[in-house]
């Protein structure tokens, strides 16, 4: 007995050391909170570029007791790590960059973040296009967070590969090409009969913007999932896609398709403003072959993300004003002219600065121009709460076509019962 | 019995003059005490990173908590469990992770056998092959698995490449994704490709502790090489033989990183347009991360727990009456 007691005292003391030097790192971060005159380090988290770099100079500049801490990491893993940080109550950062394909998620836990409009956030109402004001808002009517830029939606394609192929290069006739999906199947065709290559990257890049256009996504306002709707029209685009035999079968951001790219897989590509700076990286020897068409169908939009403030973060208040800082016009018209993302209030799109600039990688088409166009035209579409597993699911009906595991006759019943399947899950 | 005690005498000094009592008690602590402190971090760490979330993880599998939708929370009882039984994801990702593991496991093994037996024989550059074989186990498993990826790719993969050359899909070059047998071929011989060197230097060692004289007996009677192995080689190295067995159980079952990044869409955790190689493993992260469901998943991985018991114990089972303790 005498044995048992001190082994567990002996433990209880080795305890003790280890809460003892965790209790005091905890301290440490715990002094930048306080008064004004106290420093304050914000921690922001995002993916890629997100043109912050020379902004956190001049904000520090302007505020020398706020120190601003970047970092930049993996596009899904940092959203997977602000979802752990969330459950786990701590570690968060103080501001995180939330992308679209994640906004829904993490809208449904809005206690967990900073509600904006507890922080007089309700003026920046007017300023931003109405989707992307609501699309951050939960069903109660908190908003988790500001938005930064918009995706738009347009036709990317490689000049020198229609050339060859026998068809238009300048960037008004080749929009003229194809007004709608049909006619863009059709010059698919004619691309493919003449070069014997492949004209779209993947069946899924066809279904994904031509479900952006239609008035109702997956699901409705009520949660209801609505697939006789836009997803069937989205669906029979893409399967005519691959039975015309013009797609390439890759999937996105997937090392094949990167190859791609580089040997001349395909000749077209669904072009957000943000995948711009994607293809530049990946083909930097591409200069000038690519340009930027319209997108058949008229506008859309893919991707775009959100400032959002966690509400478990020591110094809430500082964290706010910072964003509220970024969204400011002058922040927003720096980081598309450093990086290109097209900023996600409508004023700017009359902005002569937006609209004077020119991309010289995509064969100096007008950018500004073209993308604020397309987020400008587009109607608002509600995203349910199970639209990303749903679209996954649709998405995996379509590659197994694309596999030729799957008939394209029989695939459109069968989308449809892997989608209820995702819409019935959980519904306890 | 032993003629030899090589375990220190324990001293049983004589009772001590009342004058030097403290220091008996310290000498008491010292004795009694400090071994349990110096093996007392172990411990610690086991309960707090083994034991606790083992158990939390067994609170959760009992409730229901999601994060898309924070309103259905409470105790769910055995409610998350009985909807595994029904669920046909569950039972094809269970299928899959057991036509992996056998694809992997039972030729790993073998092969690690005979590497180890040419290694057993007298060869030049002895470390060389010894240290040439552990290279795949040394690599970071994201790394090779990433170039396996690419290896076994649709369009310009070498794998396809090879197939090509004695005349086998050159027309529509073989898609390793979209089919059963190939993906579960690809991720197995990754997972071969591991974990054989390992393995075999396990073997490797367990085999130079056999007497010479044993073998030289053998041959002798006329045993060859073939039946030396099976006969005085297994059988005399089955400890380890259950060891590895028991390794590559729990291992196999558990697989999670190579059909993740085989996966054409790695994002989604599906393991290929149809499940078609979707481990448990993958599935407990798809339905907690992806699907936000962190009771089912919780779930999941305790009926993961259960079936690697059942698996390894059975395996050791049967490995112990081929070792030859019949």
């Amino acid at each position: 007995m005498r044995r048992t007691l001190s082994a567990v005292a002996a433990g209880l003391a080795a305890t003790l050391v280890i809460a003892g030097c965790s209790g005091r790192d905890l301290e440490s971060s715990n002094k930048t909170e306080g008064g004004s005159g106290e420093q304050i380090t914000l921690k922001v988290a995002f993916w890629g570029d997100m043109g912050l770099d020379k902004l956190k100079a001049d904000y520090e500049k302007a505020h020398p007791n706020v120190k601003i801490v970047l970092n930049t990491g993996e596009f899904n893993a940092q959203h997977e790590d602000l979802q752990k940080k969330l459950v786990a109550g701590t570690g968060a950062p103080d501001i995180s960059a939330v992308d679209e394909g994640f906004i829904v998620q993490f809208r449904n836990q809005s206690d967990k973040f900073v509600n904006l409009l507890d922080k007089g956030a309700g003026d920046f109402e007017s300023k931003y296009l109405d989707w992307k004001w609501k699309a951050s808002m939960s069903s109660d009517g908190k908003q988790i967070g500001l938005g930064t830029d918009v995706g738009g939606l347009a036709m990317c394609y490689r000049s020198d590969l229609f050339k060859a192929a026998g068809l238009p290069t300048d960037r008004e006739e080749v929009s003229k090409l194809w007004t709608n999906w049909d006619q863009f199947i059709e010059v698919g065709k004619k691309y493919v009969a003449k070069t014997g290559k492949k004209f779209v990257d993947s069946g899924t890049n066809m279904f994904n913007p031509v479900l952006a256009q239609q008035p109702v996504g997956f699901y409705n306002e009520q949660e209801q999932l609505q697939m006789d709707g836009g997803p069937k029209v989205a669906f029979d685009v893409s399967m005519k896609a691959i039975d015309a035999g013009i797609s390439a079968n890759l999937a996105s951001f997937q090392p094949n398709w990167n190859q791609g790219f580089k040997k001349d897989q395909f000749a077209v590509l669904a072009c957000p403003a943000w995948m711009l700076g994607h293809i530049q990286e990946t083909a930097p020897d591409q200069k000038g072959k690519w340009d930027i068409a319209a997108i058949p169908g008229g506008g859309g939009n893919w991707g775009g993300s959100w400032w959002t403030v966690p509400s478990q973060g020591k110094n809430i208040d500082a964290a706010v004003d910072f964003v509220k800082w970024m969204v400011q016009p002058e922040q927003q018209i720096e980081v598309f002219e450093t990086v290109g993302n097209l900023p996600s209030q409508p004023d700017l799109y009359k902005d002569p600065k937006v609209l004077a600039y020119k991309k010289e990688f995509m064969s100096n088409a007008p950018t500004g121009q073209i993308f604020a166009a397309t987020a400008a035209g587009l109607k608002p579409q509600y995203l349910g709460k199970k639209n990303g597993p749903t679209r996954v699911a649709v998405e995996n009906v379509i590659t197994r076509v694309q596999q030729g595991g799957l008939k394209s006759s029989a695939a459109w019943p069968e989308a449809v019962k892997q989608a209820e399947k995702v819409a019935k899950t959980g519904k306890a | 019995m032993s003629l030899t005690e090589l375990r220190p005498a324990s001293h049983r000094p004589a009772p001590p003059p009342k004058k030097v009592r403290t220091r008996s008690w310290l000498y008491r602590f010292d004795n009694k005490t400090i071994p349990y402190v110096f093996i007392s971090p172990f411990f610690i760490l086991f309960g707090i990173f083994g034991v606790f979330p083992l158990i939390f993880n067994g609170v959760v599998a009992v409730r229901n908590w999601r994060l898309d939708d924070p309103t259905l929370t409470g105790w769910a009882g055995l409610g998350n469990f009985e909807r595994l039984l029904s669920d046909e994801d569950f039972w094809n990702a269970l299928g899959n992770t057991f036509g992996i593991f056998i694809l992997s496991t039972v030729p790993q093994l073998l092969i690690a056998l005979i590497i180890a037996n040419l290694l057993n024989r007298k060869l030049r550059g002895t470390t060389f092959w010894r240290i040439g074989i552990l290279l795949p186990y040394l690599t970071p498993v994201v790394a090779s698995t990433l170039v396996f990826a690419i290896f076994f790719a649709r369009d310009n993969g070498m794998a396809n490449w090879f197939l090509s050359l004695v005349g086998f899909g050159q027309e529509t070059p073989l898609d390793w994704r979209a089919q059963k047998w190939s993906a579960w071929i690809a991720i197995a011989t990754m997972v071969n490709w591991k974990w054989i060197g390992y393995n075999a230097l396990l073997y490797l060692s367990a085999m130079q502790a056999i007497p010479k004289d044993v073998y030289e007996a053998a041959a002798v009677d006329g045993a060859g090489a073939w039946r030396q192995l099976w006969r005085i080689t297994v059988p005399m190295i089955q400890p380890v033989v259950v060891f590895t067995v028991i390794l590559s159980t729990i291992g196999g079952l558990q697989l999670f990183n190579e059909p993740m990044m085989f996966d054409e869409n790695p994002q989604s955790a599906s393991g290929g347009s149809a499940h078609q190689f979707q481990t448990i493993a993958q599935l407990i992260y798809k339905v907690g991360w992806k699907d936000l469901d962190l009771g089912y998943a919780a779930a999941m991985s305790w009926a993961l727990f259960l079936i690697i018991l059942l698996v390894a114990g059975l395996n050791t089972l049967l490995t112990r009456r081929i070792g030859g303790d019949r």
